[in-house]
């Protein structure tokens, strides 16, 4: 009688340990998520500013810069989805891109200690973002990899917890940076 | 790269070192021979059953090479300090001007504690050779450390205290070209590191530095990595990063352990040899002998570029 109780208070334990290490995943996963959005607001933060500066250096830039502006008040408005978010910002980083290479052809910005400034906090928080994504993927396998084995995968069918996909970069990131690409356009 | 040959200054000075250490040398070995003398003569004696004045005439060379050995000691310590300060010293001259050796100095102990790569307080610590310069935009430096724990074991007679190692080689440390605020820890993989880490995982942790599950599968079967901000060990290993430490681990005999901390980065190298010692019984003049320290010395300078430290581009300078 007594052992029947210990096996079942044991039981019982090791059920609570699974089910808390389950939910505990399951909110690491929202969790490096919402790392991910503090991360690109920080980045879209960073846009009116850099807008600012290269204006007064340059007359040419205006299409790109108008571009640049207006996805990020698309980015910032209250009403715009995770996903489109990050799409939002992968066409952010590119129109960036493009605009800190054009820069080199004017010396006096690319001078500019407030403009330094900037790309440097640009690529910080280019860096920031690829770190909290990799946290998330991290996060989001390892719920995943909880919930499909045993024991873990009785309690999800029981909660039906589903499984989650990882960011995948997008296309143009995982192409090798050519220069010649970058200086045809 | 030095090149002893042609360096005419350091040739003097290893010149004038020479005519020293060949004093010290041979005052070293009349000592020893003497002290031998002694010892041969008390043995006999007490075995030839005769002690008392066949002892008395043992103790005197021994006396006597106890006076010269003591006598000689300063002299060998400035020796030393010589060797250090003037060879070493223009050594590290001919890599990079910013560099220097103090022999006197090190990393002091509450500075290895907060490193956190070590769980374990030192109860002996010894420091010395600290050396310390820049690479680049990166200021660097590294010193000898030797810092120990101690047991007491029960025996017949009483206690007895053991002396364990919890590290012994050359402590690193590096201004970092990253801004972080929390700490990050790579410790060679073990057992028990493997054992913790699972645990922290799958059940609960205990303190707040949470193991970090890393993408790298080469990287994580080298070292556990536990952090206080998943995102945060994230951006300081990098992909490239972590190849770049793969790279630098694949140098060096025993794992390597590091640590991201006060925004520096400290790399543990555990060793068993004592560097930059001047040799008593070997010549100056043949330069083989300063070969393990140009090497070690050349390791840690060129790290700051293998870890690529000075890019610095992510707002730090």
């Amino acid at each position: 009688m007594v052992i029947a109780l210990v096996v079942i208070g044991l039981l019982l334990l090791i059920g609570i340990f699974f089910y808390n290490g389950l939910i505990g995943k399951k909110n690491q996963v929202t969790n490096a998520f919402s790392a991910i959005d503090v991360m690109l607001k920080k980045r879209f933060d960073l846009i009116p500013n850099l807008v600012e500066v290269v204006k007064q250096y340059t007359n040419y830039e205006q299409g790109t810069l108008s571009k640049i502006v207006e996805l990020r008040s698309k980015a910032i408005s209250g009403n715009t989805s995770d996903a489109e978010k990050a799409l939002i910002d992968t066409q952010l980083s590119s129109s960036v891109k493009g605009l800190m290479v054009n820069i080199e052809q004017y010396p006096d910005l690319k001078a500019n200690s407030n403009f330094i400034n900037l790309q440097s906090t640009w690529t910080e928080s280019e860096e920031q973002i690829a770190a909290a994504r990799r946290t998330y993927n991290a996060a989001v396998t390892d719920y995943n990899n909880a919930i499909m084995m045993f024991p873990g995968s009785m309690f999800a069918g029981m909660l039906n917890f589903q499984p989650i996909t990882v960011l995948t970069t997008a296309e143009e990131e995982r192409k090798n940076i050519s220069a010649k690409e970058l200086f045809n356009n | 790269m030095l090149n002893l040959e042609s360096n005419t200054a350091l040739q003097n000075v290893l010149a004038t070192l020479e005519v020293e250490r060949q004093k010290i040398a041979s005052t070293q070995k009349k000592g020893y021979i003497f002290l031998a003398l002694g010892i041969i003569i008390i043995i006999a004696s007490f075995s030839l059953n005769f002690p008392v004045p066949a002892a008395i005439a043992g103790l005197i060379p021994a006396i006597y090479a106890g006076i010269i050995l003591y006598q000689i000691a300063d002299e060998l310590k400035a020796y030393k300090e010589a060797f250090k300060i003037n060879v070493i010293g223009t050594a590290l001259k001919s890599l990079d001007q910013s560099l220097v050796i103090e022999p006197y100095k090190g990393i002091l102990d509450y500075e290895f504690e907060s490193t956190q790569i070590f769980s374990q307080s030192p109860d002996r610590y010894n420091t010395e050779d600290l050396v310390s310069g820049h690479a680049g935009k990166t200021a660097f430096y590294f010193a000898e450390v030797h810092a120990e724990y101690k047991t007491e074991v029960q025996t017949k007679n009483g206690t007895r205290t053991e002396w364990h190692d919890i590290f012994k080689g050359i402590l690193f440390a590096a201004d970092f070209n990253k801004n972080f605020n929390g700490v990050t820890i790579l410790k060679p993989k073990d057992l028990l590191g493997t054992m913790s880490a699972w645990f922290s995982k799958n059940l609960f942790s205990f303190g707040d530095n949470d193991f970090v599950t890393l993408e790298n599968a080469e990287f994580s079967k080298t070292f556990i990595t536990h952090a206080t901000d998943q995102v945060e060990a994230r951006y300081i290993l990098t992909p490239a990063m972590m190849e770049r430490i793969l790279a630098l681990n694949k140098n060096t005999k025993s794992t390597v352990s590091l640590s991201f901390i006060n925004s520096r980065m400290y790399i543990a190298f555990p060793l068993s040899r004592n560097y930059f010692e001047a040799p008593v019984f070997k010549t100056l003049l043949n330069p083989d002998f300063l070969d393990q320290d140009i090497t070690v010395i050349n390791f840690m300078y060129n790290i700051i570029q293998e870890l690529d430290l000075n890019t610095r581009i992510w707002g730090k300078n």
